[in-house]
């Protein structure tokens, strides 16, 4: 088991040298490059201040030189194994245990280290509280429509299922906060953020104070979730009942339902004692495959519902053509991603015991 | 005679397939006295298996419905039962094991646990420790090693003949009066067969349990059952005890199954002159066809950290063989042992690792692709499973020219037409099924047309892997038969592999035996089968039921 | 010569019945039908100048005049597919018949179609065109690049709202009509989701088929690849590209390509294995029969079945891409596209509900179609999966 998870980790960090790689080649092939013209075309100076401003970039970020110096400039910046470099970027030592350094973005003049340990938390919460949702829906619409095969509800869920995971999240978000966060409809739900100002103040649980019902953190942020979360989690709700239900059909006719039937167990018994565990394997196996896409649709739904998350700042930064930025955020969904399909494996391991890694 | 233990009286079961409705069992009447034994012989879709699930009454209600009968179990009759009355009987007066051990138990459940599941369902109020008891010793009742530790083992750690005995256990856990067993050791080895045959005949004499036995193996019919009935499309056309059916049989479809069966298969006309020929022909020294020297196919285990060589899976392992033209030479071995793999690896469609391999002189191994092209034509292969070995895009008419042509047998499309229908011919079908696609053939067509496209090229050689393991008795007679005849005609030399005894005394000339990888035993089949050698050998002749008890 | 009798049904078109076999692929086909139609006739549907008028006695068609070399093209190429369809050969052949035109149309086009350079629509509502002896205008008088500026049009309103020109679906923020943006939109979703498609399916064949064939080396390269593709979240990866390498309309449906080929390597990949092993792809080895006839005879059409179905979600897939990118603001660049319409929806304080509604409705309807012809073709090609109440 040991060797297993030892060699998956090893096998991941050329994966992300990879991705790396990927979007460093694709940022510096592009008409225009990473060079400082580009970040400061279309502003108005005169050819003094702009030479200027370029050499600072230049000095500052290594600009001036070809791509691939580029790469391994930053490819050492970033890992915890290389030479220690100061602010002139001059080389040191070589050391094995230096500070990871993710530079410093164009647009923000911030460290890039601070800007994502601010963003990542907020995405991490939505995708994380979306998760269970998905998965406690699919399976409860899941089960009951095998349980009701070719009855009405059977029917009408399957139908719907499928039209649900066409919506496209960007339509859902838009709908979801034009009718139910709009004065002009319903406003039952704010319209961006995932936290009232007031909230800040707040204390943690709901109570009773002087002024009426006060909302406590708790419950202001669960509020501002619950929109962001929807439109989050229906597409993953709907392809996964799907799945579900599959595979407790195939499950209920499998050869060992059978055998428990003639052991003389009540059909509730088979399908709750034996069935339901074997049908969660697929659904676990899928799990993997759900971190990405929920990480590409929390950016739509940042951006729609003005979240303040990783992926709103992708947009951003792509926009701007912030080069450090592009490259740490890509680089570190890539890592989530790995380490989500992780997870999975792992998850798997413990709920199929004819799987063994060594 | 005192009342018998299970009366089936005119018994109907319908079945629901694709908007039709299917008579599977069509008044069927049969008894079960105690303590004794019932088989029910058919092919498949004879309805044999539906009989019994109606017994239990575990067919899908959706589908399945009985229109007539009664099935009366101690003068109950269970189909007027309701759910729950009938749920108390099943697992606890009725049991029922099945065909496939690899998947007839829950793969996330211990065994352990299967089995004192059994126990809590019809006992609740039974504590654990006396269910984790009884359930050890049901273990070492069905003689399975290590009894106690096994408790807390995975089905997948099980070998099948091991998991054939838990079910066993299961099933007997709550010690029932009838035991219903849905041909469960079809999918076994002949050995492990033997072994689960003399372990069930031991339970029944221990607890005086009857059996409702379903099987297509009259050998495993003699071995077991005192009573013996034989179902077609349906119907019980003939039942009795088993020294009347099986000696004297009296409907004329009981007699073709019979004479079906390779022990009483005759051979056709003309070709027991060939097989005299060819045992003359043995002792002057001719050249054999094939010769196989050394040859190892080893399969890399690749395990640690880095993925490193570990072991190997030893496949085939230094077998050397000759072959002399004009022979028969069957294969023989359980699932495992490498006949398969030696089979393809002649035909070099799996590498061998070392060795030689030499057609009529000329070695294999080691020969481009382009250089073995033209070698080819001499040897071909057939298939077992007739639902994979042909192409389902494509016309008969093109699996069979599309060879030739390549070969340039033939010199124009019309030619070519013409051979393929000889060669359809000769395999006994209608010149019309060239212009028709492979779904709409049966089991038993498809091999014949998979042997006309191995005679497509004219080979000399050819590798029948299994051919006749997926079909039903009557369906391998005639083809066994149709092998000898065109053996006959083109003077064909044949490798036959399979696992059935039956086939090989009737077929070959020779036998090879084969056992983890190596040859134990090889000579002329009359010696091997009837003086065998080797203990593998004589473990596995001794394992075969026979049909004269 | 041996006349051949009565050919029974072949593989292909027994799935292709049972695929048609439901009403959810009737709908679906029905709908893209209707994308296509739009697609290829929308100068005839929406456009601001007459089809057919006649003016002092002389019939001009400014229709005709102004097609631009695209609209020619694609008109072209549709009657190709036509006539190509009507022909009785085999489908490879018929695909590559189907190309070779698409090329020839496209230089001919080339050649002879000469619209003229500037267009300005609100010459179309003055004197000079409306003063005719008659005149036959498309079902929708608007072009989607008419801004309708000399109407003093507000943008932004809703449907039916405005007096004196009717909006069936109102107008978008620059005052374009919103009903003749969407039907010319219809090319663009079209367009990049086959090409996208047909771009990463050919990536996704060589490399998978690659992997499959040579195992060892080649496959453990190729799945590290694959991994690195399927690793990064793919609007990641497409904002990135997006970003950094422009937005033309070519440019997107190569990008959308290259980012999308992992799923159709896998998939290609897999059959490959499974097929190698099949009895009578050993067979065909065991004839000796030559390798082109083994992949592209025995293997190629026993495993496209699943790979059509793969085709089907990835073309809903690169539409919606696209409407994504344009959504974010990264999309084409003033082309009439539904996700940047439906941008729109929520950018003022507002709730344009119009905005939202029909282009999001006609993604929604497009991604729903593919959805539902892909669902078909995969329950027809295996029974097993077939979810219908009944089968089993």
């Amino acid at each position: 088991m040991l060797t297993y998870l030892l060699r998956r980790l090893l096998l991941m960090i050329p994966t992300l040298l990879g991705i790396s790689i990927v979007v460093f080649t694709v940022m510096a092939l592009s008409p225009g490059g990473i060079t400082p013209q580009a970040l400061t075309s279309g502003m108005e100076m005169k050819p003094e201040q702009r030479k200027a401003i370029e050499d600072y970039y230049n000095k500052r970020y290594g600009l001036d030189k070809p791509a691939p110096v580029q790469y391994l400039h930053w490819l050492n910046n970033v890992s915890p194994i290389g030479f220690i470099s100061d602010e002139q970027g001059n080389r040191g030592e070589f050391s094995f245990n230096k500070p990871m350094d993710l530079g410093t973005s164009f647009q923000y003049g911030r460290p890039v280290s601070d800007i994502l340990a601010e963003r990542i938390p907020i995405t991490l919460l939505l995708n994380l509280v979306t998760i269970p949702v998905i998965y406690l829906i699919a399976i409860f619409v899941g089960m009951k429509s095998a349980t009701d095969r070719g009855g009405s509800f059977d029917v009408g869920m399957g139908m719907s299922m499928l039209a649900l995971w066409s919506i496209p999240t960007m339509l859902a978000g838009v709908l979801l906060l034009g009718f139910f966060a709009n004065i002009q409809h319903f406003q039952w739900f704010p319209t961006s953020g995932i936290s009232s100002r007031e909230a800040l103040d707040m204390p943690f649980l709901p109570h009773w104070g002087q002024t009426g019902f006060v909302r406590g953190f708790l419950l202001d942020r669960v509020w501002h979730l619950v929109l962001p979360v929807i439109c989050l989690s229906y597409g993953g709700f709907a392809a996964l009942a799907k799945l579900m239900r599959t595979s407790i059909l195939e499950n209920l006719h499998s050869d060992y339902a059978r055998t428990a039937r003639a052991k003389g167990l009540s059909e509730h018994d088979v399908l709750w004692r034996h069935v339901f565990r074997n049908s969660l394997l697929p659904l676990i196996t899928i799990s993997a495959g759900l971190l990405p896409s929920l990480l590409a649709g929390s950016l739509i739904v940042e951006y729609i519902f003005s979240i303040n998350g990783m992926g709103q700042l992708a947009v951003e930064a792509v926009k701007s053509r912030d080069r450090e930025l592009v490259l740490s955020i890509t680089w570190v969904s890539g890592l989530l991603t790995l380490i989500g399909y992780l997870m999975a494996d792992f998850c798997y391991t413990l709920a199929d015991p004819r799987v063994s890694y060594d | 005679m005192s009342q018998p233990l299970l009366e089936v009286r005119n018994l109907r079961t319908y079945l629901q397939s694709g908007g039709r409705e299917v008579r599977a069992v069509d008044d069927v009447s049969f008894c079960i006295p105690k303590g004794e034994t019932f088989c029910l012989v058919g092919e498949s879709g004879s309805g044999k298996s539906v009989s019994a699930l109606s017994v239990i009454c575990l067919l899908p209600q959706g589908i399945a419905s009985h229109p007539g009968g009664e099935i009366l179990f101690n003068g109950r009759d269970l189909l007027k039962l309701d759910d729950p009355g009938i749920r108390a009987i099943r697992g606890s007066q009725i049991a029922m094991i099945f065909q496939e051990p690899m998947t007839s138990l829950n793969p996330v459940m211990t065994i352990g646990e299967q089995i004192t599941e059994a126990l809590y369902t019809h006992h609740p109020d039974m504590s654990e420790s006396e269910a984790q008891q009884r359930t050890i010793m049901a273990l070492e009742q069905v003689q399975m090693p290590h009894a106690s530790g096994r408790f807390h083992d995975y089905p997948h750690q099980l070998s099948g003949g091991q998991r054939q005995r838990v079910m066993i256990a299961m099933a007997l856990a709550c010690e029932p009066q009838l035991l219903i067993a849905d041909e469960p050791t079809t999918a076994l080895d002949v050995t492990v067969q033997a072994e689960i045959l003399r372990l069930m005949r031991k339970l029944q004499d221990d607890t005086g349990m009857s059996m409702l036995f379903i099987t297509h193996d009259f050998g495993v019919v003699a071995q077991m059952a005192q009573w013996v009935g034989v179902m077609q499309q349906g119907k019980l056309v003939e039942s009795g005890s088993c020294a009347d059916v099986l000696h004297n049989p009296q409907h004329a479809y009981t007699r073709q199954l019979l004479a079906a069966l390779p022990e009483n298969l005759v051979k056709p006309v003309g070709v027991r002159q060939l097989s005299e020929n060819v045992a003359v022909g043995q002792t002057k020294n001719q050249t054999p066809l094939l010769q196989i020297r050394d040859l190892k196919v080893w399969f890399p285990i690749k395990k640690g950290l880095l993925r490193r060589t570990v072991d190997y899976v030893r496949a085939v392992d230094d077998v050397s063989l000759d072959i002399l033209p004009g022979q028969i030479v069957a294969l023989v071995g359980e699932s495992g042992c490498g006949k398969t793999t030696l089979g393809r690896a002649v035909l070099q469609l799996e590498p061998p690792t070392s060795g030689s391999i030499q057609l009529q002189g000329q070695e294999l191994i080691g020969l481009s692709a382009r250089t073995l092209r033209p070698l080819r034509r001499k040897m071909q292969i057939a298939f077992q499973d007739p639902q994979s070995s042909l192409n389902p895009r494509l016309l008969v008419e093109t699996t069979l020219t599309e060879p030739m042509k390549v070969h340039g047998i033939g010199a124009n499309h019309d030619e070519r037409i013409e051979l393929a229908s000889q060669l359809l011919e000769s395999v006994q079908l209608d010149r019309d099924f060239l212009w028709r696609y492979p779904h709409e053939f049966s089991g038993g067509q498809r091999q014949r047309i998979g042997l006309a496209r191995a005679l497509a090229l004219n080979p000399e050689f050819i590798v029948c892997d299994e051919i006749t393991s997926a079909l039903d008795v009557s369906v391998q007679a005639e083809i066994l038969q149709l092998l000898l005849t065109i053996r006959q005609q083109r003077n064909l030399t044949l490798l036959f592999i399979t696992h059935n005894i039956g086939v090989v005394e009737y077929l070959s000339d020779q036998t090879v035996v084969m056992y983890q990888g190596k040859i134990v035993e090889r000579g002329a089949t009359a010696q091997v089968c009837g003086h065998p050698q080797h203990p593998y050998t004589q473990k596995l002749l001794a394992a075969v039921p026979k049909l004269l008890v | 010569m041996i006349k051949p009798l009565i050919s029974r049904e072949s593989y292909a078109a027994r799935v292709w019945r049972k695929t048609l076999d439901g009403v959810g692929v009737k709908v679906g086909l029905a709908w893209i039908a209707l994308l296509v139609f739009a697609a290829v006739f929308a100068p005839f549907l929406a456009n601001s100048m007459p089809l057919l008028m006649s003016k002092d006695g002389v019939i001009s068609a400014p229709v005709l005049q102004y097609l631009s070399v695209e609209d020619a093209w694609v008109l072209a190429t549709f009657f190709v597919a036509l006539m190509v369809y009507r022909l009785q050969l085999g489908a490879g052949k018929r695909v590559l018949l189907f190309l070779l035109g698409a090329f020839v149309a496209a230089v001919l086009v080339n050649w002879v179609v000469k619209p003229p350079v500037l267009v300005i629509y609100d010459d179309f509502r003055t004197t000079a065109y409306t003063q005719v002896d008659w005149r036959i205008m498309p079902p929708i008088p608007y072009a989607p690049t008419d801004y309708l500026r000399d109407l003093v049009s507000k943008g932004l309103e809703a449907p039916l709202v405005t007096v004196g020109h009717t909006h069936l679906m109102g107008t978008e923020e620059s005052g374009a009509d919103v009903l003749s943006r969407m039907i010319h939109a219809c090319r663009i979703s079209l367009s990049i989701g086959l090409i996208a498609s047909g771009i990463a399916l050919f990536i996704g064949v060589i490399v998978g088929g690659l992997m499959g064939y040579f195992s060892g080396i080649v496959d453990m390269l190729g799945m590290r690849l694959v991994e690195i593709f399927e690793d990064i979240p793919t609007l990641f990866l497409l904002l990135t590209f997006v970003a950094f390498f422009g937005r033309s309309l070519y440019m997107m449906m190569v990008i959308i390509g290259i980012t999308g080929w992992s799923g159709y390597a896998r998939y290609v990949r897999q059959e490959f294995l499974k097929l190698r092993k099949q009895d009578y792809v050993q067979a065909a080895v065991a004839s000796g029969l030559p390798l082109s006839s083994i992949l592209f005879r025995h293997m190629l059409p026993n495993g496209i079945a699943p790979l059509l179905v793969a085709v089907s979600f990835g073309v809903a897939g690169a539409i919606l891409s696209e409407a994504t990118l344009s959504f974010l603001g990264l999309g084409v660049v003033d082309a009439p596209s539904w996700g940047q319409m439906l941008d729109q929806a929520v950018k003022s304080s507002t709730f344009n509900w119009w905005m939202a509604v029909f282009p999001g409705g006609a993604i929604f309807m497009t991604v729903f179609a593919y959805n539902l012809i892909g669902e078909a073709f995969r329950d027809a090609i295996d029974p097993k999966l077939a979810s219908k109440a009944g089968h089993s």
